[in-house]
């Protein structure tokens, strides 16, 4: 009899979804693993059972994978607790007898993509500006050696900007625009190398449904090529916002501005220790009395508060080349059963689900 | 006080039973020591006995760390693991229920029985027939029932209560209200998402402020239609309602997993208003299709027992937990009315029942047909139907 699947970081975006979609189908060799109680939450609707493991507690973890036959690493977190999550799941995956680690990483490790024939293992630059990046190079480098161990089988996914539904890549943008805020580096001819989450899902799947899954990176991507021109123009069509609103910022450089030194103060290890200390309330006040300075109103959304980085954005809008994802479809086959029309559809459905674009004019 | 409508009395029993002191200082007992009673209620409690209001007396939890964990805060406390050892030995003015919903009931119950006032957390139970022992017990207790509903407190709430009240709005009353966002509330188990010990989920949850909140706008709630996504054995993470008021009418959408645009909107014939329940003290109004105007509301509650003391307007929720602490106190001391009492809470219980007997499938826009079709199928009302 097959042994479950273990899937780490199961509150999370990717994997609420996986586990969403394996309950409507009716699987049972799903096994949950998520940090806190609290991460239950998010899928307390499909009654299923989860287990407990911290990742950066590497004694939890072994209990957490017993009788797993293989494990999907989802979790997300501090950028940098992955390098040492990582090998504790390694350490754990290997300690439970597992056959197969899957690891979701990121395309990000490159920065951009510069060439058109990437390879799929091409080394990931470790000078980075974003410590996400930097952090998911480092535990692939880790993987990359245990590889070579052969103990088990490493699958290394690198997908692009994971979007659809519930995505922060649709989140943020969405709101952008609709605050006036979104840009396009250039004349956003930049490459926006999408990843659809239903088909990432079901090219995990694949991937541990193959017997001997071969250890290595992969590319995996959707398989159109989607200029961030269109990516916005679509968004912006179904949000009814002006695509004239959307400004153009030069491709050649980047201007820090406020945001970002903001995003570079929360990196810090003080403003971290403040974070966890400062009260709830008193942080919702210090947001208020900034969002007063600046002159503009909080924004009345919850929604808002989860964007994305301005130059974050801006670095992936010079994407030059589509990422190839030759290798993976070669491997495990072509699971894409998304256009872009149909996920930016059920985005859009989405965006009107949370109350995106009903009535933000207001 | 602010000035809006206060709540019913819950009595003329609970004004015959009340304290009188010059300078009450009030015994207290706080019982489940978990998320709540860490997270909401240990500053409140703390402002109280540093001002000299009142002491915690008794901390009661089956978990030994947690009690310990909060003693730490209130080094005169006695504490216990069981509510029957605690009321059998320290006398208290006031205990606070925070356990975990299933418990509320007989919690309260006893509390009631041995002589206390009791705050409870909301939800005040997980079903009309517990809410209506608890409201029975404090009848014949001749004590005071109140139930955690913090949103009583907000300024907002008072500023949008009177321009209803005026009028800026007009007439026919549509409101939409959205609340949602990804489930972090520092729990300790998984039994918030058990039927069985929760009553149900994001409804139970958010949805006991959620209502409670649009009946002191717009009168008692009822729901007219229901739908949410829980499978059989879980509870609802979203959920759709469609309300009818007194006063008003529309719609209410919660999520426990979905980062909704968090707002009540009402619309009526002159004018429209706005509302974000994370922005306790502000709203927005425009008549007529103008422009939006932002009002910050200053009203105030009592800061302490003083017969004529000083008031403050809340600014924080935690603010509104320690105004109405103070307001449930008063109750006690003076016979003044509490925010909500347990008729209150009750007829919020009841409207949550209502939802679930009447519960559909909740048609969520990303999953695909075959998805919806399962959605449905595994929906928790079959297995009800089956077993019916």
């Amino acid at each position: 009899m097959r042994g479950g699947i273990a899937v780490l970081g199961a509150g999370g975006f990717v994997g609420s979804r996986l586990l969403e979609r394996a309950a409507h189908a009716g699987r049972t060799d799903i096994v949950p693993v998520v940090r806190a109680a609290r991460s239950v939450g998010r899928t307390a609707n499909l009654g299923i059972s989860h287990r407990f493991g911290d990742a950066s507690r590497a004694e939890t973890l072994e209990r957490a994978l017993a009788g797993c036959e293989a494990v999907v690493n989802l979790t997300t977190g501090d950028p940098a607790d992955i390098p040492r999550t990582t090998e504790n799941i390694y350490t754990a995956a290997l300690a439970a007898g597992a056959r197969l680690l899957v690891h979701l990483s990121s395309a990000s490790v490159y920065g951009a993509v510069e060439q058109p024939d990437l390879p799929d293992d091409a080394p990931p630059w470790p000078g980075h500006w974003m410590a996400y990046a930097r952090q998911k190079g480092v535990a692939e480098n880790f993987l990359r050696e245990r590889m070579a161990e052969r103990r088990l089988a490493i699958v290394v996914l690198r997908p692009g900007l994971v979007w659809g539904p519930g995505s922060p890549w649709v989140l943020g943008p969405a709101t952008d625009l609709l605050r006036g805020a979104a840009f396009l580096a250039g004349s956003g001819g930049g490459i926006c190398n999408l990843m659809y989450v239903d088909d990432l899902l079901r090219g995990i799947d694949a991937v541990v449904a193959h017997r001997e899954a071969p250890s290595g990176f992969y590319h995996v991507g959707d398989n159109e090529t989607i200029t961030w021109a269109k990516y916005y123009g679509a968004l912006a069509a179904g949000l009814g916002v002006d695509p004239e609103t959307i400004r153009a910022v030069p491709s050649d450089r980047y201007r820090t501005g406020l945001r970002d030194r903001v995003d570079e103060l929360k990196a810090l290890p003080i403003y971290k220790r403040a974070r966890a200390w400062l009260p709830v309330e008193a942080r919702a006040q210090i947001k208020r009395r900034l969002a007063r300075v600046r002159g503009r109103e909080r924004p009345m959304s919850s929604a808002a508060d989860n964007a994305v980085g301005t130059r974050e954005i801006w670095h992936l809008q010079t994407t030059r080349y589509r990422l190839p994802t030759t290798k993976f479809r070669a491997t495990f086959g072509d699971h894409n059963m998304v256009p872009f029309p149909v996920g930016m559809a059920a985005s859009l459905a989405w965006l009107r689900f949370i109350g995106i674009g009903l009535d933000e004019a207001a | 006080m602010p000035g809006h409508s206060r709540p019913q009395s819950t009595g003329d029993f609970n004004r015959r039973s009340v304290i009188h002191s010059a300078a009450p200082r009030l015994d207290i007992a706080v019982i489940g020591c978990g998320a709540a009673a860490e997270g909401l209620y240990r500053y409140a409690l703390g402002a109280l006995e540093s001002r000299g209001i009142a002491r915690v007396a008794a901390l009661v939890d089956p978990n030994p760390v947690r009690t310990a964990a909060l003693q730490r805060h209130f080094r005169a406390a006695r504490t216990f693991a069981d509510p029957a050892d605690a009321f059998a030995s320290v006398a208290v003015d006031l205990v606070i229920v925070a356990s975990p919903p299933g418990m509320h009931a007989q919690h309260t119950v006893d509390a009631l029985a041995a002589g206390s006032h009791v705050l409870c957390e909301k939800p005040m139970a997980i079903g009309a027939p517990d809410a209506e022992r608890m409201v029975a017990a404090a009848r014949v207790a001749r004590r005071i029932l109140a139930v955690g509903m913090t949103r009583r407190m907000y300024p907002c709430l008072v500023e949008a209560q009177r321009l209803i009240a005026q009028g800026t709005l007009g007439d026919r009353l549509r409101f939409t209200y959205r609340e949602g966002r990804v489930y972090d509330w520092p729990v300790n188990s998984d039994a918030a998402f058990r039927r069985a010990t929760a009553g149900g989920g994001v409804l139970t949850d958010i949805g006991s402020h959620v209502l409670d909140f649009l009946s002191a706008l717009f009168g008692a709630t009822t729901a007219t239609s229901y739908a949410d996504d829980a499978h059989a054995d879980g509870v609802e993470t979203n959920c759709r309602i469609e309300v009818v008021c007194p006063e008003a009418s529309g719609v209410v959408q919660l999520s426990w997993n979905q980062p909704l645009v968090t707002r009540l909107r009402i619309t009526g014939s002159a004018g429209e208003l706005m509302l974000d329940p994370g922005r306790i003290d502000a709203l927005r109004v425009r008549r007529g299709g103008g422009t939006w105007e932002t009002r910050i509301s200053t009203a105030t509650w009592p800061s302490d027992l003083a017969t004529r003391g000083r008031g403050d307007t809340p600014r924080t929720h935690r603010d509104c937990v320690y105004h109405q602490l103070v307001q449930v106190l008063r109750a006690v001391t003076h016979g003044e009315d509490v925010p909500v009492d347990g008729e209150r809470g009750l007829a919020v219980i009841r409207a949550i029942d209502s939802c679930y007997e009447r519960a559909t499938s909740f048609e969520l826009p990303w999953l695909d047909a075959a998805e919806r079709s399962q959605a449905d199928a595994r929906h928790w009302t079959r297995r009800r139907c089956a077993a019916a």
